[in-house]
Formats: structure tokens, sequence, C-alpha cells
């Protein structure tokens, strides 16, 4: 009986296994068929059964980083000038008989996600720090209800928000300029931040600070030397949590940036050429802008759960 | 481990602000002089700046041509322009926005440049209508016609002139299979060759998008069967819309739609081109400018064998033979704000100059000069462009009044409701459109 | 981590210290008050701003002129939203993507935990990061490869299943669904991971007592996990419903804002606010879908504080 039951038991556990195996690899098409797409060359999307072995071409990834013109019917470049074209622009010649006028928007929007991202994630995260260290350690008079009020900004819709904002920013000439970005992604997620971090700064027994004081230290240096120290494992979590957020963020960016300041998720959608819609350097784009939310999730994995309940649940 | 890992994420995220920063400081590379040209981001606007180079080359003056998406396009520069911003000197608005921005005050009265250049002689008439006045009919102009479009067709010559499916549509509606002469013959030849079991489909139009695809199909129906979207002075709606020849005009719209491919309700500009060269349909619409794409070897196998037609004509209801094609394209307007007016009006002079729209209809540039659109060769220059000749002939835009948008939208939600879904009857879809027009109008104040 | 095994010895402090309180307040008005400033500008004004506009008749397309252009006109804007049959419909169709998504979130999503926190190999972290992945991804991106993914003549998605030439993304009586099918592969795993902490918080000697008594594996499941674990499922449901209602880069991604676009509220707000530039009209649709979710928010966590004790 024993064995049997052992022998049931070892059997459940490996089809559990191959269960999760097979769940995961299903969950995870949807990324396969974009790195698969943004391989194909241009002629190979386009048609059904859909392929998944083919000759891989880099004709994507030109695509999105160049502006390119079609070749009026009837003009054909001379043998001499094909040899003469640099590398890439062969590759687009010969794949789409395109020109290479010069290069394309993504980079710049790449860019503008980049600097927009990493100065708002900066400086929410300090005011975040200094906030949620005033909340923990403070007896701040209403403290409930202003750590509510910050919660609640959160929870706004952005299309509700944005119509206002659009005014204001319109006004201040704040529209489409990285410091209006920068200023709106700070307000959206500085809430969180203070949440986040006044669960990792709760966290850190006070006796040290205690001590210190005692020593003779202020209270500023006490946060700076002691208190920041060890919550640098929570500030970078947060840190990390609230690039993602300004990563991904849509509404704002789509309706408040039209150019100089546009992030790659308000530019990329609407990205479709005039030979029909290009999906492979679609494709190609939304690989290259996936690629550090991906790295930083897996870094993130064990604050996963903290993070996205606003440290209302700690593992 | 943890702890590294979030270390090193620190350090990447430090690296890239630090990059960004630096790259964030340099300064653009700073021009002489230099005009900015706003546009939508398509084949059009590329052709553009490569025929402005010429400019640059006679004047020195750099010319910027911005792109934006159609999707935003006109937002974009509405929300730019109320801001009063100087961020361009000219802007190849949309015919129809064209309302909206001198009640806005955005665009500057050309009127007198127009008659001391005489762009009124050397322009066709029509493409000054729809493009540069407003109101319709004053002979108040504020934009030069810069690039003309209409909707027309693309067709595969293979499978037209194939013996067994002409033997077979002979046989099955009694006349023979051509390039079509009205739209019924056009409804004819997508049911001959719709065959969804082998994935073949009748034809491929729009169905919707953000902006005016829809809208703009339906329009030329209406028209060719003897119906009005209303009365473009009095901006009476009643007795025009509802009437029989438009009811006729959306109920052939919706008997249309039963032939085109799946996953067409959302088709725009983009999809039929899609559809047409993955070979799913022997023939589909398109504004003009997105023609290229079809007539390109390395992208459309079929280029060989692709022709192209003007919508056809037809006879309504009522017995009277007409012919309508949408308007697309835009008009050239100097921006109010603008600093450097001057500058935009010495581009303007140099654009309007009879050898600047050869050369603009040669790079593939749809011109509106009435002397380049004459010539042999721009009519040899593109298999396409004969059919651009025709198409100017019968083009007719939508109202051009501020409130354009909101009718845009409502008549493309109430049409849609019937022609793409299926829900109600053609005649009760347009009596509710004809209610919600006349109820924005009232509101805007046009009956007072 | 040697920070967290810390701090749970003084888990019952909860991190309050009254100390030399009045000493700090300089330092504590330095500490809170741009956090503070930053939101009232930023949030609260233009939240003030638009709540006076709704009340007004003002398009931001037009010349600000005072007393044209924003004009008082009253309730009018509320009145009008509220007996619009159209209004209704998208009410509806929000409140059925919010449950459909939601629910399917909720029950795929706790299965998942259920399966990963039974099972018990080496790669199970592994397993769990790969099925995260979809949560942190940009929507609108993701939505946008969907579109291609469900395409009826050249996507994968009716090919892998079988399914012929099914229109997904612009057929208006599927789409919704479309949408559907994206939001519970992006957020499942959201309540997965909440539901594997609630499962991992609950103390083995329960399940032990159980065996004693040779308790049947639904009777565990009835009255030792799900109880346990009730707290943060419905932690879970109140994140997911308030972020399912204001859902806008998904569809935006996937179907567009289109004519044939699901009916969904914000799609709805947005055409109004920024297409036809009705801003007034739509600060007050935004008002009322602000209420829409305060209210419900506060019902979930009534239920919350009641299942916390």
């Amino acid at each position: 009986m024993a064995i049997i039951a052992n022998r049931k038991r070892r059997i459940g556990r490996w089809v559990l296994i191959i269960v999760l195996i097979v769940i995961t690899f299903i969950y995870l098409i949807p990324f396969m068929y974009i790195i698969n797409t943004a391989f194909k060359p241009w002629t190979g999307i386009k048609v059904y059964p859909p392929t998944v072995i083919f000759k891989p071409s880099i004709g994507s990834f030109i695509r999105i980083f160049t502006s390119r013109t079609v070749y009026p019917p009837g003009e054909v470049p001379t043998e001499e000038e094909i040899s003469g074209m640099k590398w890439y622009e062969r590759i687009v010649y010969k794949e789409t008989n395109e020109e290479v006028v010069r290069l394309g928007d993504f980079p710049r929007r790449y860019l503008n996600s980049i600097i927009i991202c990493s100065i708002s994630t900066l400086i929410t995260v300090i005011l975040g720090t200094i906030a949620a260290y005033g909340f923990s350690r403070f007896n701040v008079r209403g403290k409930d209800d202003l750590l509510f009020f910050i919660l609640s900004t959160r929870m706004l819709p952005p299309v509700v928000v944005v119509i206002p904002v659009f005014l204001m920013f319109r006004f201040l000439g704040l529209t489409d300029t990285h410091i209006g970005l920068i200023l709106l992604y700070i307000a959206f997620n500085v809430s969180f931040a203070v949440w986040v971090l006044k669960g990792f700064i709760d966290e850190i027994p006070t006796e040290y600070e205690e001590a210190a004081m005692v020593d003779g230290y202020t209270r500023f240096q006490v946060f700076r030397k002691i208190v920041v120290p060890q919550a640098t494992t929570g500030i970078a979590a947060t840190a990390v949590f609230c690039f993602i957020f300004s990563w991904n963020e849509y509404a704002f960016a789509f309706l408040l940036s039209r150019k100089i300041a546009q992030t790659v998720p308000a530019w990329l959608p609407y990205q479709m050429g005039v030979l029909g819609y290009d999906w492979g350097a679609a494709a190609a784009g939304t690989f290259i802008f996936l690629l550090p939310a991906m790295v930083f999730t897996i870094i993130l994995r064990k604050h996963l759960v903290r993070g996205i309940t606003f440290g209302a649940i700690r593992k | 481990m943890k702890r590294i890992s979030l270390r090193s994420a620190a350090i990447v995220l430090s690296v890239s602000l630090i990059a960004g920063l630096s790259l964030a400081s340099c300064p653009a590379l700073a021009k002489e002089e230099f005009i900015t040209i706003n546009w939508a981001q398509w084949a059009p606007a590329d052709y553009l700046e490569k025929l402005s180079r010429d400019f640059t080359a006679e004047t020195g003056i750099e010319v910027i041509v911005e792109q934006t998406p159609w999707e935003t396009f006109v937002q974009k520069y509405n929300t730019e322009l109320i801001a009063k911003s100087d961020a361009w000197d000219i802007i190849v608005g949309d015919s129809q926005d064209i309302g909206n921005n001198v009640v806005g005050g955005h665009y500057v009265d050309l009127t007198t440049w127009i008659t001391e250049q005489q762009v009124d002689k050397t322009f066709t008439p029509a493409s000054l209508t729809y493009y540069a006045e407003y109101p319709k009919g004053s002979k108040e102009y504020y934009a030069v016609p810069c690039e003309g479009d209409a909707l027309a067709w693309a067709y595969r010559t293979d499978l037209f002139e194939d013996p067994d499916n002409m033997a077979a549509f002979e046989k099955e509606y009694g006349y023979s299979l051509a390039v079509p002469e009205s739209w019924d013959m056009l409804k004819d030849i997508a049911e001959f060759f719709h065959d969804p079991a082998n994935d073949f489909y009748g034809v491929a139009i729009y169905g919707d998008n953000g902006y005016d695809s829809l809208a703009m199909f339906a329009e030329q129906v209406i028209w060719s069967f003897g119906g009005e979207l209303g009365n473009y002075s009095t901006y009476k709606v009643d007795g025009y819309l509802n009437t029989e020849g438009a009811i006729a005009g959306i109920e052939y719209y919706h008997d249309l739609f039963q032939f085109v491919p799946p996953g067409f309700g959302n088709a725009f500009y983009i999809k039929t081109n899609d559809a047409f060269v993955a070979g799913i349909v022997p023939m589909s619409t398109n504004y003009l400018a997105f023609f290229p794409g079809l007539a390109n070897k390395a992208t459309n196998e079929y280029a060989d064998v692709t022709g192209y037609f003007a919508c056809p004509p037809q006879v309504g209801p009522d017995g009277v033979e007409r012919r309508f094609a949408a308007l697309g394209g835009q008009g050239a307007s100097v921006v109010s704000y603008s600093k450097k007016k001057d500058l935009a009006f010495k581009w303007l002079e140099w654009f309007i100059r009879p050898d600047t729209q050869m050369k603009w209809a040669k790079l593939g540039g749809y011109t509106c000069h009435i002397d380049t659109l004459a010539s042999h060769e721009f009519l040899n220059a593109t298999p396409y462009n004969p059919t651009f000749k025709t198409s100017m002939e019968i083009f007719k835009d939508w109202w051009a009044c501020p409130e354009y948008d909101e009718l845009l939208r409502t008549f493309s939600e109430i049409i849609a409701d019937y022609v793409i879904i299926g829900n109600g009857t053609a005649e009760q879809a347009l009596q509710k459109c004809t209610e919600k027009w006349s109820s924005i109008f009232e509101e805007a104040g046009y009956y007072d | 981590m040697s920070i967290f095994k810390k701090s749970k010895k003084n888990d019952t402090r909860n991190g309050q210290v009254y100390y030399r309180p009045m000493r700090d307040i300089t330092l504590l008005r330095l500490f809170i008050l741009p956090t503070i400033i930053l939101l009232i500008v930023i949030n609260v004004f233009p939240l003030f701003w638009s709540l006076f506009l709704s009340f007004s008749r003002y398009s931001a397309k037009m010349p600000n002129i005072w007393g044209t252009n924003p004009r008082m006109i009253g309730t009018i804007n509320y009145s009008r939203i509220l007996t619009d049959p159209d209004m209704w419909i998208r009410f509806i169709t929000t409140a059925k993507y919010v449950v459909l998504s939601v629910g399917g979130e909720m029950i795929l999503g706790f299965g998942l935990a259920l399966l990963i926190f039974r099972s018990d190999f080496k790669a199970k972290g592994l397993i769990t990061t790969l099925l995260v992945l979809p949560m942190t991804m940009s929507p609108v991106i993701v939505g946008l490869m969907w579109q291609l993914f469900y395409d009826p003549n050249w996507g994968t998605f009716n090919y892998l299943l079988g399914l012929g030439r099914i229109d997904w993304v612009s057929d208006p009586a599927r789409n919704l669904y479309s949408i559907v099918i994206v939001d519970i592969w992006m957020w499942t795993p959201f309540v997965m991971l909440l539901s594997i902490a609630g499962l991992s918080a609950i103390p083995k000697y329960l399940y032990e007592a159980a065996e004693i008594d040779r308790a049947s594996w639904w009777l565990k499941f009835r009255k030792i996990t799900l109880p346990m674990v009730y707290p943060l499922l419905l932690v879970a449901l109140i994140f997911r419903t308030i972020e399912a209602f204001k859902i806008f880069d998904l569809p935006m991604g996937i179907v567009g804002r289109g004519a044939v676009a699901p009916r969904l509220l914000s799609l709805h707000l947005y055409n109004v606010s920024f297409v036809t530039w009705k801003t007034s009209y739509g600060s007050a649709l935004g008002y009322i879908m602000l209420i829409i979710i305060i209210a419900t928010t506060s019902i979930f966590i009534k239920y919350l504080n009641k299942a916390k004790q």
C-alpha cells in the first residue's frame, strides 16, 4: 500500500511539473512571437499559415532605426550606386526598395524614455524616502488621512486627471517638454514610493538611531548615515519599480507630448509606414523597448509582491 | 545575491541617467536660417523634404519637415495652435480643418498674396476651393494647394483579364468583366470574386479608424447615388442627408462591405494596401498617396499586374448619373504665430513655381498645378498619375466648418453601427445622424 | 536579508517613535512638505479646476474668453450624461469588462498559485519569474503586438487554436473579449503572486491537524486554505477592479479608439475630451468615473477590514 501511494505521489509530482512547464510555455508564446516577427523579412510576415522557421533578417531593426522613402516607380539605382551603398542601405534597398533618408525617430524617442524615466525616478525616490522617513518616525497630525490622500492620487484614472493637467501645462508652456513629463511622473509615482518605502523604513529598528542621537548626531545625520544605508535594498527596489511604471506609462505621454519629449509608448503604436503596416519594424521596436523592463523584472522578482501592492503585503 | 543584483540595477539606472543628461544637454545643431513645416507622417512628407533641398540650395534657408502620425496629426496641431505656439512656420493642414483654424485665427490670410502670385489662375479651381478657401464661396484664401489627393482604386489586371474569369463573369452577370463603369458593377465584381472558403475576398474598402476613413468612403457613395451631406452654406441637414439618394448610397456601402476580408471593421489606409499586397483581394480602395506602396515591386509581388482606376460614376435612384470621389490632400498655410513669416512666404513663392511643381510631381507629390497636371511628363511618370488627373475633376469634400470633427465622430459612429455592425437600417441611421447634426449646428448657432 | 529578520522583532512597535518630536518639527516639515506640495499642484489643483469646468461649457480647442468659453451652465453636463441611453451602454460594457477580466484573473491566478504552491522542484522560482513577465510590460506596446497576433488574415492566435478566420479585433461582437483575454494574460500572475504569498503564510499545523481528523481535500480547502488566503484575494480584487475600470492603454493598443472599438468609458472619455474637444463634458464624465471608483473601493475596503478581524 505504502509503495503504491508513494509511486502515485511521485507520478503526481511529475505530472504537476509538466503541467506547469506547459503552462509557462503557452504563457510565453506572445513574447516568442514578438521575437519571431522581429526577425522575419518583409515578405515573411503577412503570410498564412504563419512560418516559424525562416531565414532571419535584420531588415526590421534597420527600418525601425531609419527614415526611408520608396524609390518612385521606374527609378532604379545603377549597379554603381548599389555597390556604393552602406551595408544597411543595401539591406533596406533589397528588402523594400527604399532609400534611407536619415536616422529615424526611434533612437530619439528611446533616449527620451530613458531621460524622463531616470530623472523622474531619481527625484521620486529622494522625495519618497524623506517623506517616508517623516511618516515612519514622527507623530504627524492627521497622518493616516495624509497617507490616504497620498495614495488616493494614484487611484485616479489618468484620463480623468489629464484634462486639467493638459490645460495647466498648455498655460505654463509645459506640453511636450521633458520637464513637464518628469514632473508628472514624479507626482504619479511619489505616492507609490512613499507607501512602499514607509514599509521598508518601518522595518528598520530604531535603536541605532536613538543611540546615535544620544551620541550627538543630529536628526538629519541619523537619517543620512544610519537609515539610508540600511534601507538601500528597499530604495533600490522602489526605484526600479518607479522606473518600470514610468517606462510603461502611456496616457500622459500620449496626450502631453508630441515630438521633443515623446516617449516610446506614445510613439511606437502609430508607426505604420506607407508600404503597408510595417509589423516587422514594430516588433523590432517592441523587442528593444521591452528588454529593459524584462531585465528589471527579473532583478526585482523577490520584491514584486511588495511593490505591486504598494507595500501593503510584505512577504 | 539579491543585494548585488539590486545594486547593479542602481548602477544601470545612474549610468543611463548620466548618459541621458549629457545627451539632453548638448544643444541642438544651430542653424542659420530655417523654417519648419508640419505635416502628417507619410511618404509625401518625405518627398517634400527631398524637394525642399533645392530651396535650401537656392536660398540657404534650411527646411525641416516635421511629421506627426495621422492618428493624432490634427489633434496635436490643434493643441499647439491654441497655445499660440511658434513651433511651425507652415502647416500642411487637412482640408476639412481649415475652417477651424481660420475661425481660431491660426492661419494668415493669403487672399491678396494668392491674387498677386496668380495662384488662382495657375492652380485648379476645385483645389483652391477645397484646400484654400474659407468660408466656401467667399473668395478668401488661407492656404496654397500642396498635396492633391482623392480616393481611387487599384485592381489586379491578371485576374480581370483572365479568360476563365471573364467567361464565368459574362455568364453570371450578362456583361463582360472590365474596369468598373459604375458602383453597381463594382459590387458585382466584388461578389463574383468573393470566395471566403479559399481565403479570397471580393474587395478591400475602409471600415473605420480613429480619424476619417469610414466617413470619407461613405460620403462619396452618398454623393454618387444622389444624396448630400447637407447644405454647405445654410448648414441645413434635414432634406439632404436623409433623402432617397443618401439612403441608397449607405445601403450600397453596407452591401459592398459584405465582401471584405475578415478583420476589416477597423480597416484604415494601410490595411487595404496590406490585403492587396497579400493577394487576397482583386481590388482595393485607397488615397492616391498610398499607391506608391502598390507600385513597389519589392513589397508587392503583384506590382506588374496592378492597374488603377478612379471612382466610377453611378446612376442614382432619381435616374441622374453622378460621379464623385472623396477628397483627401492638404493645403499649406502660414501660421499666424510664426516669427519667420517672411521666410515662409519665400518658401511658398518658390513652391508655386512651375518648375518646382514639376519636380514635386516627379518625386511623387500630387500637384494641383494646371500646366503640370496636363503635361505628358506627369501623366507618364507613374502608372497611377492618369487616375489622379481624373480624380481631381470629380472630388468633393466634407464639411469644413470648425465643428467638422464632432460631425465626423457622430457620423462615423452612427454609420458604422449600420454598415459595419449591421444594426438597424440605412434610413434609421441617416435619420439619427440628421437629428444629431442639426442639434450640433443649432448649438453652434448656425441657425440663428 | 538581515534587515528583514531584525525587523520582525520590532514589528509590534510599528516603527512609531515619539522621540523629541518638537525639536524635529522643522525637519519633518522639510521632509513631508515637498511631496504634499507637489501632489497638490499636479493632482489636486487640476482636479478642482476640472470640477469647475464640469459645470460650464468649455472647449479647449477654442480661445479662452470668460463668459463664453468657459460659460457656466450648472449641472447640464451631468444630466446630459446620465440621461443619454448610449452612456448606459458604455457603463454596462465597462462593468462587463471589469467583471469578466477580474473574475478570470481571480480564478486562474488562484488556481495557478495552488498548482505552483503544491509542486516542489528547483525551477519553481524560475517559472514564477517567467510567468510574471507580462505584468511589467507596457500594455499599449504589448497590446499592439496582440493586434498582430489576433489578425484574422495572417495572425497566429487563430492558427494556434485552430479557430479559422475569426475576427477578434474589429468585430464589435467579439473585440471586448479580445481585450479581456489579454488583460487576463497580463494580470493573472498578479493574483497568482498574492495568492502564493497568502498560501505560504498558512501555518503547517492547521493542515496537520486536519490530516489527523481525516478531513477531505475539499473540506481542507474550504475551511483552511480559502479563509486564510481570503484577505489577500480581496486586496488583489481591489487593485484589479480599480485598474480594470480605468483601463485605457490596453484597448488603445489592441483595438484603437475607432467607432467599432468596445464602448469603454475611458475610451469615450478620451474621444470626447481630445477628439471632439468637448472639454467640460469630458470633465463631468471624468468626475462620474471618479465617484464610481471611490464608491467601489470603499465598499471593498469595508469587506477587507471585516475579513482582517
